[in-house]
């Protein structure tokens, strides 16, 4: 199959790209640089390749791989293009030579192994949206992890082996817990149905009683929670940000947040449908604390990474809201939430590492009036506040507007029940919305307009290298948003899958208490689980 | 009994003994011989690994002395194991000068090792066990520098003395209660209720414990780790290590185990994970890091212990491996001081990476594996364990062992952030491993690849 044979390679030319970087001698610098962006590019070349291939009226995986593995566990080698990862592969893809790009001059140290590692991490970002066996998943999930520390242990600030140990310690607790549940879920399955299998298809059919799933759901959500990461475990994100080389940041906004959400939508919610019902309030309301206080927080910083990291936890909120809605809509507006994010916030991050480069400080205090320093840079910039807000034309709007419209659809009909706590909760989302607007639009004001000031002037407006990579960003993040019809339905298919997968009933138990499972799926929150 | 089968079913020991035979000649023929004898042991091992791979492949069994050893392809298999993890041991110790006992010492202790992994009755058993130990008390003390090293020695040697004292009155107990040898005796005794096997059998778990280094029995590690030169440590905490689990593994054979025994047998090792991997992150010296971790490793082994039936043996056999060619890595790349001793205290690794990249690569996959994060084999071998312990029904104690686990990955993150991420220079030069340690090192960072790519490959043959 040629077709899945051209996904492995998009899997595995960061690999590639390793090893030669490796022979490469140390001080041919710039051959490292150009061997790492042309094997990124070739990756996006072949991803959007695969895009374009990809069949939007088909159900189920394509491009598949399966592959024995540890053939007495029921491990297999499995990966596969569906509607669920396609746009992040490309997504991951996509970021991949800008953050290479990006990076050419603020990485002067240690260059060889940088771009090793970011090899890596790529590698590991695109193993685990297309891996459709639990093992694998976890494998690469986990294997992320290692790249990311020593980037930002290596070429981060100056409190970066904090920021960067609270970061890994933080994410292996989630992991750990969350392994403890693969390997008690896998084991249950085989014991029930005699076959020990760690393919999402199977996995799908699992039935288990409502405690266990509701128990099993919760380590994988501690996991993908800090991931994501919704309050109250998103401590790690600000300081891992601050600290984090610009090229850290990106893939940390850009791709390593949607892990979390991604997960939730593979694994945890259809997994284990029963208790992702029960808990659907729970979800909710921390999703939309996370939009609100993510929101209030990133009103007060001075630092300006700090603002994009904190609105990176509220941006991720909607996509929370938008999987936990189950309409279908709202399932669209979370993945176009989680692509547009990627590129807005990644896109962010991006221009602060290039003002950075230039003036040495990420105080907002100390910047003001770059529309006369930097024309053309204030021009990018502002053109993606404007997405970060959710402009109309712009990506931000595609997913936040579904993802609200989704929301309000699927609590209406709860709300005509009697059920008022869904409308409640969408309509707080509204108010995110208007939160958004303020934190991005004033520190839009006080860092492009004003009197101008910045420190160590004069400097140069955008060069050649970094005009290339934010056209391209903008590009993109208005191809999203003028004409998201096309990737939306792509990905229809896969959302309804989600849909049904989660409004099934597989607690395997007799009807009469299910019925009563049903009875007890309350519309109110537990307040004492939300804390 | 035909004497072919009996060359045959023996073949590794036989060219272990040959080896040790070639060594003390060479002692004999004059002390100028150094390289030989390294070579000479090093092709000793190298048969014997060959031949115990090759028989086990074949699927040869046979009991040249029955009911005292036998060998099978399992058998087979963890001899081919152990004895491919002392090639990289004797790759290393090239660079420790002046042992000129150590060829004799190390392979006769090996020879123990083989010996165990075939008993099938407590005499062959304890002879095994005493000829693996009493050459490690020597080697320690071989390469008598500083005033420590007696003191760990002795510490070593004490407590060696204290496990055998108490196997040997396990044993007693055993017999007097089933009247046999056999070690399926202790099999019968962990599922009866009788006060006297019970005692007999749990003074042997201890002993096992004592040698195991299991909390609350492990105070002399940290010292004999410390005290002995670097390929002696990293003898002790693989070889000697996968050698006891393994002898443990067909005492325990593969019976369920009774509840109270169970519980014996989760909680120490429990406490093991916990406080090893608590000690482990306040120690300066890289070498009783290693032995703190190495309490917790031994913790994650006896969990295997709750799983069922011939899981057992597959994720003990996998385990050892993997940690076994992780900590041999690490000790390979490991820098050297001026006088070719290894630098231990881990400040010296401080900017390792500047200055020797690929030593501080390899020490970096080393603490991550040992910390169990995939992709590296470390994983593997733990998700082998903690799946049994899931599959036997041990679900909070497989959970707390998890999280004990948890416990250790800030400690060998530690060593990585030193290799890393620190800018200061560490206090004087430097010298780079030798040739024969950097060839040990790749060798084992090739076969952990290896295993952490193919495990199902390793797995499916035990």
């Amino acid at each position: 199959m040629a077709d899945s044979a051209l996904l492995n390679l998009v899997l595995y030319l960061p690999v590639f790209a390793i090893v030669a970087i490796i022979a490469l001698p140390a001080q041919r610098v710039d051959l490292v640089r150009g061997v790492t962006l042309t094997a990124m590019l070739a990756q996006l070349a072949l991803a959007a390749w695969l895009y374009m291939r990809f069949d939007a009226s088909l159900d189920g995986l394509q491009f598949e791989t399966r592959l024995p593995w540890i053939v007495s566990w029921g491990v297999y080698y499995q990966i596969g293009l569906d509607g669920y990862n396609l746009l992040l592969v490309l997504l991951t893809a996509f970021l991949g030579p800008l953050v290479v790009a990006g990076a050419f001059t603020a990485i002067q140290k240690d260059v060889k192994l940088f771009y090793a590692l970011i090899c890596a991490l790529q590698f590991a970002m695109i193993g685990a949206f297309v891996a459709q066996d639990l093992f694998l998943f976890y494998l690469f999930w986990e294997t992320m992890l290692i790249p990311l520390f020593l980037i930002i242990g290596i070429w981060g600030g100056e409190r970066r082996i904090y920021a960067t140990l609270k970061f890994v310690l933080y994410t292996a607790f989630g992991s750990i817990l969350m392994l403890a549940a693969v390997i008690y879920f896998v084991y249950s399955l085989s014991t029930t149905t005699g076959v020990s299998s760690f393919a999402f298809a199977d996995l799908y059919k699992a039935e288990l009683p409502l405690h266990v799933q509701t128990i099993l759901l919760a380590a994988f959500a501690l996991s993908f929670a800090i991931k994501v990461p919704m309050v109250p475990l998103h401590t790690w994100l600000p300081d891992a940000h601050v600290e984090a080389p610009t090229a850290g940041s990106v893939v940390l906004a850009g791709v390593l947040l949607k892990m979390g959400t991604y997960g939730f939508m593979k694994l945890g919610f259809p997994m284990f449908p029963d208790a992702a019902r029960l808990l659907a309030p729970v979800f909710g309301t921390l999703a939309v604390v996370s939009i609100i206080y993510g929101a209030c927080l990133a009103l007060v910083q001075t630092d300006i990474k700090k603002i994009i990291a904190y609105s990176s936890i509220s941006h991720l909120g909607y996509v929370m809201l938008g999987l936990v809605s189950l309409d279908l809509i709202g399932v669209q507006g979370a993945v176009m939430q989680m692509v547009s994010h990627g590129l807005v916030a990644g896109g962010l991050f991006l221009m602060v590492g290039m003002v950075y480069e230039r003036c040495h400080t990420r105080e907002l205090a100390a910047y003001g009036g770059l529309a006369k320093l930097l024309p053309l840079y204030s021009v990018f910039f502002a053109l993606l506040t404007l997405a970060a807000i959710g402009l109309p034309t712009t990506s931000g709007f595609t997913g936040e507007f579904l993802v609200l419209l989704g929301a309000f659809r699927a609590a209406w009909p709860r709300f005509l029940q009697g059920a008022s706590y869904p409308l409640v909760l969408s309509a707080s989302a509204v108010a995110g919305v208007v939160l958004g607007a303020w934190y991005m639009l004033w520190f839009a004001q006080r860092f492009l307009f004003g009197p101008a000031k910045a420190p160590h002037r004069p400097f140069p407006d955008l060069n050649l290298r970094e005009k290339t990579i934010l056209a391209a960003l903008v590009a993109a993040v208005f191809w999203l948003g003028i004409f998201p019809d096309e990737p939306m339905k792509k990905t229809e298919l896969a959302s309804r899958q989600y849909q049904q997968l989660v409004a099934a009933e597989r607690t395997g138990t007799p009807v009469a208490s299910r019925a009563g499972a049903v009875a007890a799926l309350p519309a109110q929150p537990e307040p004492e689980k939300t804390r | 009994m035909s004497w072919i089968d009996a060359v045959i079913a023996m073949l590794p020991e036989h060219f272990l003994l040959a080896g040790i035979v070639g060594a003390l000649l060479l002692e004999i023929a004059g002390p100028a011989r150094q390289r030989s004898a390294l070579a000479v042991s090093l092709a000793a091992v190298l048969l014997a690994a060959a031949s115990a791979a090759a028989l086990s492949a074949s699927g040869y069994a046979f009991a040249p002395f029955s009911g005292h050893y036998s060998v099978d392809a399992s058998a087979f298999a963890a001899k081919a194991i152990v004895l491919a993890l002392a090639v990289p041991v004797l790759l290393i110790s090239r660079s420790a000068a002046g042992e000129r006992a150590f060829s004799v010492l190390f392979l006769s202790s090996l020879y123990g090792v083989l010996l165990l992994l075939s008993s099938d009755s407590f005499l062959t058993l304890f002879l095994g066990l005493e000829l693996m130990s009493l050459p490690v008390y020597a080697l320690i003390l071989v390469a008598f520098r500083r005033p420590e090293s007696a003191e760990g020695a002795l510490k070593y040697l004490v407590l060696g003395g204290a496990a055998t004292a108490t196997l040997l009155m396990g044993v007693s107990l055993l017999y007097g209660w089933s009247g046999s040898l056999g070690i399926s005796a202790f099999e019968k005794a962990l599922a009866s209720p009788d006060a006297m096997a019970a005692v007999g059998a749990a003074l042997i778990i201890v002993a096992f414990f004592l040698k195991a280094a299991i909390v609350p029995f492990h105070t002399w590690a940290p010292d004999a780790y410390e005290s002995a030169t670097a390929p002696v440590t990293a003898y002790m905490a693989t070889i000697i290590k996968a050698g006891v689990l393994l002898a443990a593994v067909r005492l325990f054979g593969t019976a369920p185990l009774s509840r109270p025994m169970a519980d014996l047998l989760a909680v120490l090792p429990l406490a093991s994970i916990v406080w090893g991997n608590l000690a482990a992150m306040r120690q300066q010296s890289f070498r009783r890091m290693i032995a703190y971790s190495s309490i917790a490793h031994a913790g994650y082994l006896f969990y295997a212990f709750l799983g069922e039936g011939a899981g057992r043996f597959q994720a003990v056999t996998f385990y050892v491996l993997a940690y076994g060619l992780m900590n041999l890595l690490a000790f390979a790349a490991l820098p050297r001081g001026e006088d070719g001793s290894v630098r231990d205290r881990l400040d010296d690794l401080k900017g390792l990476f500047q200055r020797q990249p690929y030593a501080a690569l390899a020490i970096g996959v080393a603490m991550l594996s040992l910390a169990g994060i995939p992709p590296l084999p470390g994983f593997v071998a733990k998700f082998l364990i903690f799946r049994n312990v899931f599959a036997a029904g041990f679900t909070l104690y497989a959970v707390l062992g998890l999280v004990g686990s948890y416990l250790g990955i800030y400690f060998y993150l530690r060593v990585i952030q030193y290799l890393f991420m620190s800018t200061e220079e560490a206090a004087g030069p430097a010298r780079r491993p030798g040739r024969l340690a950097l060839s040990a090192s790749l060798i084992c960072l090739f076969a952990a690849m290896l295993i952490a790519v193919f495990p199902g490959w390793v797995i499916d043959k035990l």
